[in-house]
């Protein structure tokens, strides 16, 4: 008890020492967890990107319709498959489209794309649609054969809204079709490639040319927790035996290579933050004890035995950590409540230009929750063993000498 | 004079000056090898991707890339492949042939990229023999075989020394067929590549496309992949006056370049917090440092030294421990360096199967430049001089009798 | 009673020429240069800026459905053929002894390089059917009266085009000269035809010519050496067994 009480006065009593410490330990705190919030925001930005502009998170074919895109593998079934599914727990939203590979022709040119038809209800639920067209309204009014198709494509085939483009594909008797459509939207995702191979028709239409009645070809579902993925994916998995249920990180494997590449490279840069932080704790510890030497020789010298003063550093030493630990928490968190919605804007940063990125240049930091107890333990260990060296150092002490100073 | 003063003064108290020299010399060392390792997985990732499939540089007919048709092929020019070669930083230069074909077996068929190469050179840049999982990759650089990437033929359904038939429309507009016997199997971790590679020799693919002579493109390796920008320069240089484009992989593979751009930036965010950490630990041994000299300060003045002469004294002290901390922490971190790039952080869990499936070996080397080191060593010493001024005003505005009372 | 008749006869077919629509034009235009059935041996000159190449092929159509080509020339090409069936595409290459039916994904490729893709063998439009036509008044080409008249497609039709103008001779319907529109107006094609021969019985251009309006220096040449008409020809000509029998 005596030994708190101390350690609580001497807190108080040299205050300048007091706060670098405890600054220390909420400044390392804040750094690391930045950082954290920081990657979370990119891998949140990024994974969510590739997920919910492409990918989404489960999709479901026929067997056999991702070997060649075949219209006559559809996804048997169709509205019992979709009803199935609605009584699936964790599933936020739903899009069934028809796929098809096939070919827009214009007067001057053709090129090969994939051509999905889309309730444009569901699917701006699933890869929002709607908020990537940059010109017209989407899909509107009765008119048949409405088409959006990607600002990339526009520009090399030299489209226009309300230009009208011929669509050639195969239906399930391998006929090829023919159509007109007419470009009521155009869409612009970060993915320029993709733009230029993929066009949206309303699902109806696309059906009706290909004559497969109400049926899908793809399923694409969200869920509403993106760590849920693999429980759901493998509970559909026992729903429809007989069909293709893949997540995203099967759907798009390099995604994931760039995700977990970021990922395990964060973590070693944290290790190297926290590193920082133990040495300007222990620096800092160290030099307090240089300057309490003379106290704590007094203290030698009147008897008190070492193992006290030893338990009396540390426990100031855990006092302060348990300061700085709340502040550095709350600071990290308004900095990221700043952050999270206005975003920082990476291309002021290192003299990089605008146009060194593409659209997303902004990092949304997020706060890093379900890390924190890792964090925290990491922080306070790394406070502590500061503390321990300056501890060992202060009992090693000769009085004699320390007083003589 | 005050040399001799001041280097006394540093070791009349061992303990103070090594916990002051330890914060700037830990600090060298963490920023150096934080650089370091940051810089060196970018590269190796950077290598692993140009390594697949791209190269670093690519060298084509201009207009080539706007319109990847055979018809804008290039003439094969040994003249120029031998000047490309005996530039200092090209390690191989490779020359390509490529455009879409129907592959298609008794069953099936589908589309496909035909990739003719120089079996030893393309061996030099994307290491394909090693992708080969199945079969043999070429032995000769005349063989009349293809080695098929896995999923394609998969999907065609086909085995190891089956034939492979391909159509495909040849220069000019002339049709390209043939059949080629099956060699062996390639692994590709990405699908689209996975899907649709066929390989053949150059000569091969070269009578297959009805275009002797002719390339689609000079694919080139480079030694030291840090000096892209000057070999790029070289390349163009080289390349005056004849119609090609050099392109490097930013320009071939923006979406890459893209990633790295933005992960670099934010490196840079992590980097200055990590600076922000350094500051606060010297500064923090700093301030305690002329909390515990007060006592020292106030004694030399109230002895009559002048105030200037003491900051003086202090400025060169500090001068003196910031640049032994500097230069030990930069001796320290060459072999710490060292030992991360030779023995690279090894990396498990999801992400070394990632790799694996990408056949990227699952490591983080750190890359060792003379730059990063000289940049961070310079930034830490700046750092400890601005910071050592804090000791400097202390000791200018001292009141010789407040600062003994204690 | 016999002169009355021929009168007759002669003011009926006098009103029916009068009463011709510009779209009965256009069939009679059509149907003159195809025929029921035909059997033809042509030259395709591929033109661009910096070569040329030559093939001669023979050809045979029954209708809109059925076709096959059969390349005679350059060497290296010799007896690869293709086939039309409907809306399917077969292609038989003699170096691989076998016949490929084209892939959609090959579609929007250029034909043995020229200035016609794969798709435009099967393509379904038609100059009667997927237009409304009218007159646009007269001109006068190679010394012979021509129709103007204007196509623009129907809708709902599968037709890439936004306007057509073509020039049809009033006498014997023949399509001389076509300009293919964009919806915007832009030239994007034009067709000439020249060197008009009897054929068979019929008077027919023998050398068209496919320009291309944004490619300088590039165009596609048609010239027809024979051309027989309406022999009979069975569908079980337009087989695969034949493809590669033809030669």
């Amino acid at each position: 008890m005596i030994i708190l009480v101390m350690a609580w006065r001497n807190i108080w009593r040299n205050k300048v020492r007091s706060a670098i410490i405890m600054c220390s330990v909420a400044i390392g705190l804040v750094a690391g967890l930045f950082v954290l919030s920081l990657y979370k925001g990119i891998l949140e930005d990024r994974v969510s990107t590739v997920i919910h502009t492409e990918v989404s998170h489960i999709q479901l074919h026929h067997p056999k319709f991702k070997e060649d895109y075949e219209a006559k593998f559809v996804v048997a079934r169709t509205d019992s498959v979709l009803s199935k599914l609605r009584g699936v727990p964790g599933i936020k939203s739903i899009s069934a489209r028809t796929v098809s590979q096939g070919m827009l022709m214009t007067g001057t040119g053709s090129t090969g794309l994939q051509i999905i038809g889309v309730d444009l209800a569901n699917e701006k639920l699933v890869s929002q649609l709607d908020s990537k067209i940059i010109e017209g309204a989407g899909f509107g009014g009765k008119r048949k054969n409405q088409i959006i198709i990607g600002k990339k494509l526009a520009d090399k085939m030299h489209l226009q809204r309300g230009n009208k483009a011929v669509l050639t594909f195969i239906d399930p008797e391998s006929n090829i079709v023919s159509a007109a459509f007419r470009i009521v939207g155009i869409y612009r995702t970060d993915n320029a490639p993709r733009d230029e191979r993929l066009v949206y028709v309303q699902r109806d239409d696309l059906n009706s040319l290909l004559a497969i009645g109400a049926s899908a070809h793809e399923i694409a579902i969200i869920l509403d927790d993106v760590n849920s993925v693999e429980a759901t994916a493998s509970s559909i998995k026992a729903l429809f035996e007989n069909m293709q249920v893949e997540t995203w990180s099967e759907i798009s494997p390099e995604t994931k290579l760039m995700i977990d590449t970021t990922d395990s490279y964060s973590n070693i840069f944290i290790m190297i933050i926290m590193l920082a932080l133990s040495f300007g704790i222990i620096n800092t510890m160290l030099m307090a004890v240089l300057e309490r030497s003379r106290e704590i020789g007094m203290l030698l010298a009147v008897g008190m035995n070492r193992a006290k003063i030893f338990s009396m550093i540390l426990t100031e030493t855990i006092f302060l950590t348990l300061t700085g630990t709340p502040l550095g928490i709350l600071i990290t968190w308004l900095i990221v409540q700043i952050y999270q919605t206005k975003g920082i804007d990476i291309s002021s940063i290192g003299g990089m230009t605008m146009s060194e990125f593409g659209f997303s240049s902004m990092i949304y930091p997020a706060f890093p929750w379900e890390k924190m107890p890792n964090e925290l333990m990491i922080v306070t260990g790394a406070a502590l063993f500061s503390a321990l060296i300056p501890a060992i150092k202060a009992i090693r002490l000769k009085p004699v000498e320390a007083l003589q100073k | 004079m005050w040399l001799a003063l001041a280097w006394k003064n540093l070791w009349r108290n061992k303990n103070r000056t090594a916990i002051t020299i330890s914060a700037i010399f830990f600090a060298v060392i963490l920023s150096v090898s934080a650089s370091s390792l940051q810089d060196g997985v970018f590269d190796n990732f950077i290598r692993n991707m140009v390594g697949y499939y791209t190269g670093y540089i690519q060298v084509h007919q201009r207009g080539y890339w706007e319109h990847q048709v055979l018809d804008n092929c290039l003439s094969q020019n040994p003249t120029y492949e031998a000047n490309l070669n005996s530039l200092s930083n090209i390690a191989a230069v490779a020359p390509r042939i490529e455009s879409y074909a129907l592959a298609s077996s008794d069953e099936t068929s589908r589309g496909c990229l035909v990739v003719g190469i120089s079996p030893d050179e393309e061996n030099k840049i994307t290491s394909l023999q090693k992708r080969i999982i199945a079969g043999s990759y070429f032995a000769r650089a005349d063989s009349n075989a293809v080695i098929v990437s896995e999923g394609l033929l998969k999907r065609l359904d086909l085995r190891i020394s089956d034939t492979l038939y391909l159509i495909s429309q040849g220069y000019h507009g002339s049709m390209a067929a043939g059949k080629y016997p099956i060699k062996g199997i390639m692994k590709f971790g990405a699908p689209e590549l996975n899907d649709q590679l066929v390989f053949m020799p150059l000569k091969t693919a070269q009578e297959f496309y009805s275009a002797p002579g002719l390339l689609t493109s000079y694919v080139l390796g480079l030694k030291t992949d840090s000096k892209l920008s000057s070999t790029v320069g070289a390349v163009t240089e080289l390349s005056a006056g004849m119609e090609y484009e050099v392109m490097s992989w930013k320009e071939l593979l923006p979406d890459v370049d893209q990633h790295i751009t933005m992960d670099k930036a934010s490196m840079f965010i992590i980097l200055i917090i990590l600076y922000l950490l350094i500051c606060f630990g010297i500064f923090g041994t700093l301030l305690m440092m002329t909390v515990e000299r007060k006592y020292e300060m106030g004694m030399l003045v109230a002895i009559g030294m002048k105030k200037w002469k003491l900051a003086m004294l202090f400025i060169i002290e500090s001068l003196l421990s910031v640049l032994l901390g500097c230069l030990a922490g930069l001796v320290a971190s060459i072999p710490i360096v060292y030992y991360l790039k030779e023995h690279p952080i090894r990396i498990g869990g999801e992400l070394a199967e990632s790799f694996k499936r990408f056949n990227f070996e699952p490591v983080f080397p750190a890359s060792m430049e003379l730059a990063t080191f000289l940049t961070h060593g310079a930034i830490v010493f700046c750092i400890g001089l601005i910071l050592s001024v804090y000791p400097v005003i202390v000791a200018l505005r001292i009141n010789p009798v407040r600062a003994m009372k204690k | 009673m016999v002169p009355m008749l021929s009168l007759l006869m002669a003011l009926f077919s006098y009103l029916q020429h009068q009463e011709l629509t510009a779209q009965q034009v256009v069939q009679k235009a059509t149907d003159k240069m195809r025929g029921e059935t035909s059997q033809a041996s042509l030259t395709i000159r591929t033109v661009r800026p910096t070569w040329n190449r030559e093939m001669k092929v023979k050809t045979w159509t029954k209708g809109e459905k059925f076709a096959m080509i059969v390349v005679e020339s350059p060497a290296k090409e010799k007896g690869v053929a293709f086939l039309k069936r409907n809306k399917e595409v077969w292609n038989w290459i003699p170096t691989l002894e076998r016949s490929i039916k084209l892939p959609p994904s090959m579609m929007s490729q250029s034909w043995m390089g020229t200035d016609f893709t794969n798709d435009d063998l099967v393509k379904e439009s038609s100059m009667v059917e997927d237009y409304d036509h009218s007159f646009r008044g007269d001109t006068i080409i190679s010394g012979r009266n021509c129709h103007i008249i204007q196509m623009i497609p129907k809708p709902e039709a599968a037709v890439v085009w936004g306007k057509l103008i073509i020039c049809i001779d009033k006498d014997d319907f023949i399509e001389l000269h076509t300009r293919f529109y964009d919806e915007d107006g832009t030239l994007l094609n034009t067709m000439n035809a020249y060197d008009i021969k009897l054929m068979d019985g019929r008077l027919i251009p023998t050398r068209m010519e496919m320009i291309p309006a944004d490619k300088p220096g590039q165009k596609t040449v048609l010239i027809y050496s024979n051309i027989l008409y309406d022999k009979p020809l069975a569908e079980t000509f337009f087989t695969l067994q034949q493809l590669k029998t033809i030669n």
